[in-house]
């Protein structure tokens, strides 16, 4: 590493020392000038290069040193780090979060060398369908439409949708929204978008990239509601809690996470569904949930809600 | 000889048979290297969703013409006055323009998209999001088009401003003869380029769901999962539209080059 870098930086230094006979030649008069501009350029030029070395090392696909076993087979897993406290970062950017944790302890018990890529939500399902991923765990709903592109394992969490609704909608429940007039901001191609287009035919759908303008929208009242799963609803309800009502009445039947695998990749599948099986009752999911979530349970419990485990 | 099909004489003049027949080649090449790609990566591509959901993507394509050709007018009101203010007397305008290019030319996009758009659209109430795009993109493209504009007034010599003086013409007269003709030939092709930036640039208005091709595109693929065929038609689109324009630009250049 250390060579590297040196080797680097006297690459810099030897381009800088080129472009300094070039401007030399042309303006010799004004020589000590431009000396000083090449000085000053140089030293910008192995800033760049020192700090571009630097950065090299904390790259996105980060190899997890823990589940390194000997001889592991690397497994490619494609995530999108956006989505608290399932796929996240740690201060220092590195994976972080339930479902990391327990892809790791999967790939510790199946003797995987785990790697997590780091995707956008639009980009997880054709990384598998292109062969750059071998499995997705990314907070994602098992749906028909996906089943027609990706395999997916045994449920390994179960979530309700919810509403996040403006303080001044008027929105209790989800027939309100069902309304001429009302926006429902919703993420692009997430469950609740499936869910909107479907049953709120009334409502003008608006469609965001990512779930902070989702929220944004509805605290600024520019959207009556944001459909999403409980928790996140939960969390930001409490982050906001002077401009939104959230709104956790179930108006459908509770949406199955599964982890997508490539179409017919089916050792892989049996490998997962077998850790799945053995994480419900081993204490797995309970120890995950004590780690990231004591907090939203407690309170998930005094609502009356189902947790995300409990798979009955 | 083989070789002068595929290289330029030495009169630099390059008939229209064999440009085509080379630019054809480089097409095939291209085409073959994506074709190869696709088969290696193990993607097939499939183009149906196209006849299920022409409505929409129509709409969308029609939806970032308009907003480009709205951005493009708003551009220029706000561009060429910028420019001008550079130079001003007067010392807050003048700063006041420079700071505007130098903050817009530094900054991406899709800040000044989500600051435009929930900060200062909120706050005044610009609740459209078509409208509001429109604004973005002028903003935007606005301080590219002074940095255009001002390019090109410094390109002329102070003398024929002194000369044009010099033979009694007022200061409109000396813009119209002297100055605009010039200004036209230097920019026009920068200009045009500028007007592919804008097409492309428009994309990133989806991401306040104004629903222009990008995010057509986005929602189509969002149900369908059909991904690659999704962005590689948004593409193909989008080189329709900028594509001629970048000839164009190029015809621009070949015509108004005789006076350098």
């Amino acid at each position: 590493m250390k060579h590297w870098k040196s080797g680097k930086r006297s690459a810099g230094v030897v381009r800088c020392a080129a472009a300094k006979e070039g401007v030399a030649d042309l303006s010799a008069p004004r020589a000590t000038g431009v000396f000083r501009l090449t000085v000053l350029i140089a030293a910008l030029g192995l800033a760049l290069v020192v700090m571009l070395s630097g950065c090299a090392g904390g790259g996105e696909g980060v190899t997890d040193s823990a589940a390194n076993a000997e001889g592991g087979k690397t497994l490619r897993v494609a995530m999108e780090l956006a989505y608290p406290p399932f796929e996240t970062k740690d201060d220092a950017g590195n994976p972080e979060g339930l479902a990391v944790d327990f892809i790791r302890d999967f790939g510790a018990a199946y003797g995987y060398d785990v790697r997590i890529e780091n995707t956008a939500w639009d980009g997880l399902i054709p990384s598998l369908q292109s062969g750059q991923a071998d499995l997705v765990i990314s907070s994602m709903t098992i749906t028909d439409e996906r089943k027609q592109s990706v395999d997916f394992s045994d449920p390994y969490a179960m979530a309700q949708l919810a509403i996040l609704a403006n303080a001044e909608s008027g929105v209790q429940s989800i027939d309100d929204l069902n309304q001429p007039g009302k926006k429902v901001a919703v993420k692009t191609g997430s469950t609740g978008d499936v869910y909107a287009t479907k049953n709120l035919p009334n409502a003008e759908i608006v469609r965001l990239a990512d779930e902070s303008a989702c929220v944004t929208e509805v605290v600024q009242g520019k959207a009556d509601g944001f459909l999403y799963d409980q928790l996140t609803i939960y969390r930001n309800h409490a982050a906001n809690p002077d401009t939104t009502e959230a709104v956790f009445i179930p108006f459908q039947d509770p949406e199955a996470w599964g982890i997508a695998v490539k179409k017919g990749d089916t050792e892989l599948l049996d490998q997962l569904n077998a850790f799945i099986a053995q994480s419900k009752t081993d204490g797995e999911f309970d120890r995950l949930t004590e780690k990231y979530l004591a907090e939203e349970k407690k309170a998930f419990d005094e609502y009356g809600f189902k947790w995300f485990f409990d798979f009955e | 000889m083989v070789g002068s099909l595929f290289t330029v004489p030495g009169d630099g003049r390059v008939g229209a048979a064999k440009a085509a027949l080379n630019y054809l080649l480089v097409c095939c090449a291209v085409v073959a290297v994506v074709w190869a790609s696709l088969a290696m990566a193990g993607i097939s591509l499939n183009f149906d969703f196209v006849a299920q959901y022409r409505v929409r993507i129509w709409d969308g394509f029609c939806m970032t013409v308009g907003i480009s050709a709205a951005s493009l007018v708003l551009s220029m009101l706000i561009g060429v006055p910028v420019a001008l203010g550079q130079g001003s007397r007067v010392l807050p305008v003048r700063y006041l323009c420079d700071l505007y290019v130098k903050i817009i030319r530094g900054t991406p996009l899709i800040v000044q998209v989500y600051f435009f758009y929930y900060i200062i659209g909120t706050a005044w109430g610009i609740d459209n999001r078509v409208v509001a795009g429109i604004v973005i993109l002028s903003l935007f493209s606005g301080a590219y088009l002074a940095e255009i504009v001002r390019g090109g007034l410094m390109s002329i010599d102070r003398g024929q401003l002194e000369a044009a003086r010099a033979v009694g013409f007022t200061r409109a007269q000396t813009l119209r003869y002297v100055v605009a003709p010039q200004m036209v030939a230097r920019t026009l092709p920068a200009l045009t380029g500028q007007v592919a930036s804008i097409i492309k640039d428009s994309s990133l208005l989806s991401v306040i769901a104004v629903i222009e091709l990008t995010q057509t595109m986005r929602e189509i693929t969002a149900t369908n999962y059909n991904f690659f065929g999704g962005f590689l038609l948004l593409g193909a689109l989008y080189l329709v539209l900028t594509l001629p324009l970048m000839f164009v630009s190029r015809q621009f250049e070949k015509r108004l080059d005789y006076e350098h």
